[in-house]
């Protein structure tokens, strides 16, 4: 202490001892502290901006408005898709299951059954659907997830009886057949949804309305990719104890259990892994474009399995002809069923930017083309989220070899809209909804006759081995 | 009682040579190592569901099996996060107003100093979360770790922030005593 006392006596840096603090002190020991309020006010303003993106996203997904009193409700073919219709259906208040129909009494129907007792529904089993039309009187809607070539009939069937159907994609099989179902629709005035449920999924709704329309912020869309790639997989067997008579099956029009379990893959029951899988995504191209087609020129084959039991395609790559009112778009779509590499997405690439959607979990993202102006405004208004880091080590490598030839690699930026609701219920939600009188069909019957139309092409274009047209008089009913 | 102790040698110096503009450039430093420890302490609390694990997985270099219990041990994990959480805003708030600017300078750098021994950037280590720039050795971790060096062994709190108060608080006592 006392070595302390003969230090020189100063103002300044700090407070002599013994000295009384002064209001220098005090001012310069509270010097920082407006900083403290500065730091607040900005985390203040940073955290209204992430309140405002998230409610942004959450105003895109509509509320239910209206009554819910219950409605009656049958699931007519209780197979792998049914029960994936049903699962989602279970979460969506105000539906009573009434009757559950499928041909395979002794395991499908019987599951089901099972379930919706498990969920204080107590529906009735029918094998026929003639059978369940003619009992079940108080019917509002049905629910149908029949193999394809089924479709027409029991669409027209129900709507005849009063229903209104929401039913599975494809419409049908055939043109005949979906044309049937659109007729029905107008002459009964009875909804019909088609089962393209990207259609209602919140964050391709985002994609289409806001990215696209209201902001246009990837440009001009000169072309389009897309891809469903699934592994190979094994024949679908059945337990031998609930095997169905082959005169059950007979009626119904299928050869054996094995043609029953695998009817997909048959040419006159179904339409193989390109209107199976690329149906989807092939109406989000009619959809996110604005149109339909002029043109579309498909290669395949069955390249891997064995033709005695797939008569369909296992490969096919196609590629259609767009005339947008922004100019000409090609659009490429592959799906094989030997490799699952990449999975499935839809890659709108404009000039601006490249819009990448997928059903998948979630993934979808913005790119912006390099030489396009800012997005900032766009994350701003809640378009999309700030651009994240690349999480592709790949990336970085790629940018490591960066010569002149290469162009920076775009700057990712994330959709704003999360959707953890099964993939199903949003598009059944609204069939529901319109069945109430409270909404307007998603993918009503036109719709889903336009997609059949674009579809089934490329089968017939893969047959003939070479480019086909489409007269635009096809797409109309 | 124990003397509270001396000025430290440098202030005087700085301030001897009445270079007044070192300690405002100093404490310009120091306010804002201490924003940006505030904000990364309640950035991770704001976020709710923060945790720690997947940097301490990622750890690599010979402490990583350390780093990688601690991720795996729920009990420890739930420790090292709320330290994170609380430590970084505590040691952010240190140093912006100035207040036990030496203690939390030191706290802040054993902090850091865990951090870079979790992932340094060492030859021939490789990391999958993305770093924002390139780094060999010495990284950012490391530069903000050498600045809280200054700060520890400079006290600008006493010039500018609470600890003047503080100081002449003490000594006052010091002094009836």
């Amino acid at each position: 202490m006392t070595e302390e006392k003969k230090e020189p006596k100063q103002e300044e840096p700090e407070p002599a001892e013994g000295k009384k603090l002064g209001r220098r002190d005090f001012l310069q020991g509270l010097s920082t502290l407006p900083v403290l309020g500065l730091f607040g006010a900005a985390v203040v303003q940073q955290a209204r901006f992430d309140r405002k993106q998230k409610t942004k996203a959450a105003g895109t997904v509509k509320p239910r408005a209206g009554s819910v009193s219950d409605l009656n409700v049958a699931l007519l073919g209780a197979g792998a898709q049914g029960e994936v219709l049903l699962n989602a259906m279970l979460k969506i208040p105000g539906l009573r299951f009434r009757a559950v129909c499928d041909i395979w009494t002794e395991y499908n129907r019987k599951k089901t059954v099972n379930l919706l007792r498990k969920y204080k529904h107590e529906p009735n089993a029918y094998e026929n659907h003639e059978d369940m039309l003619a009992r079940e009187k108080d019917l509002d809607a049905v629910v149908i997830a029949t193999p394809d070539f089924w479709h027409s009939r029991h669409a027209v069937d129900c709507m005849k009886a009063g229903l209104h159907v929401y039913c599975e994609k494809e419409m049908s099989n055939t043109l005949e057949g979906a044309r049937r179902m659109v007729m029905a629709s107008r002459e009964t005035k009875r909804l019909l949804q088609i089962g393209h449920q990207r259609r209602s999924n919140p964050r391709y709704i985002h994609c289409r309305e806001r990215i696209l329309g209201e902001a246009g912020m990837i440009g001009r869309i000169a072309t389009v990719g897309g891809q469903w790639n699934r592994s190979a997989q094994p024949d679908l067997g059945w337990p031998a104890r609930y095997a169905m008579p082959a005169e059950r099956l007979k009626r119904y029009g299928f050869r054996s259990m094995a043609q029953f379990r695998n009817w997909r893959w048959y040419k006159g029951l179904g339409g193989g892994p390109i209107v199976d899988l690329g149906s989807h995504q092939i109406d989000i191209y009619n959809w996110f474009l604005g149109g339909r087609p002029v043109a579309v020129t498909a290669n395949g084959g069955i390249d891997y399995y064995p033709a005695s039991t797939h008569e369909w395609y296992d490969t096919v790559m196609a590629v259609y002809e767009y005339e947008t009112p922004a100019g000409r778009t090609r659009a490429f779509y592959q799906t094989q069923t030997t490799n699952s590499s990449q999975g499935y997405f839809e890659n709108f690439m404009g000039d601006a930017g490249t819009l990448l959607i997928s059903e998948s979990a979630n993934r979808g993202a913005v790119y912006r083309e390099p030489s396009a102006p800012a997005w900032d405004e766009w994350v701003r208004r809640g378009i999309v989220t700030a651009p994240v880091l690349s999480e592709d080590p790949a990336a970085d490598a790629a940018a490591a070899v960066l010569d002149v030839r290469e162009t920076v690699s775009p700057e990712k930026y994330g959709l704003p809209v999360e959707f953890t609701d099964p993939y199903h219920k949003p598009h059944l939600e609204n069939f529901f909804d319109a069945v109430r009188g409270n909404a307007v069909l998603n993918c009503p019957a036109e719709v889903g006759y336009e997609c059949a139309v674009t579809v089934l092409k490329v089968n017939a274009s893969v047959e003939a081995a070479r480019r086909l047209t489409f007269d635009p008089k096809e797409f109309e009913v | 009682m124990v003397p509270f102790p001396r000025i430290p040698q440098p202030v005087r110096q700085a301030n001897a040579s009445g270079d007044r503009l070192t300690l405002v450039a100093l404490t310009v430093m120091r306010v804002a190592i201490g924003w940006h420890f505030l904000y990364e302490g309640l950035a991770k609390l704001l976020k709710g569901n923060w945790s720690a694990a997947g940097f301490l997985l990622q750890s690599k270099w010979a402490l990583a099996p350390v780093f990688k219990w601690m991720a795996n041990t729920p009990d420890v994990l739930a420790v090292v996060n709320a330290m994170n959480i609380w430590g970084l805003m505590a040691i952010g708030l240190g140093l912006m107003l100035g207040a036990f600017t030496r203690l939390a300078a030191c706290a802040g750098m054993l902090l850091i100093l865990l951090y870079y021994v979790c992932n340094p950037p060492l030859p021939g280590l490789y990391y999958s979360i993305p770093m924002e720039g390139n780094y060999l050795i010495v990284n950012k971790n490391i530069v903000e770790l050498a600045a809280l060096g200054v700060i520890a062994v400079t006290s600008t709190g006493r010039f500018a922030g609470i600890d003047r108060l503080l100081a002449a608080w003490f000594r006052k006592r010091s002094l009836k005593s």
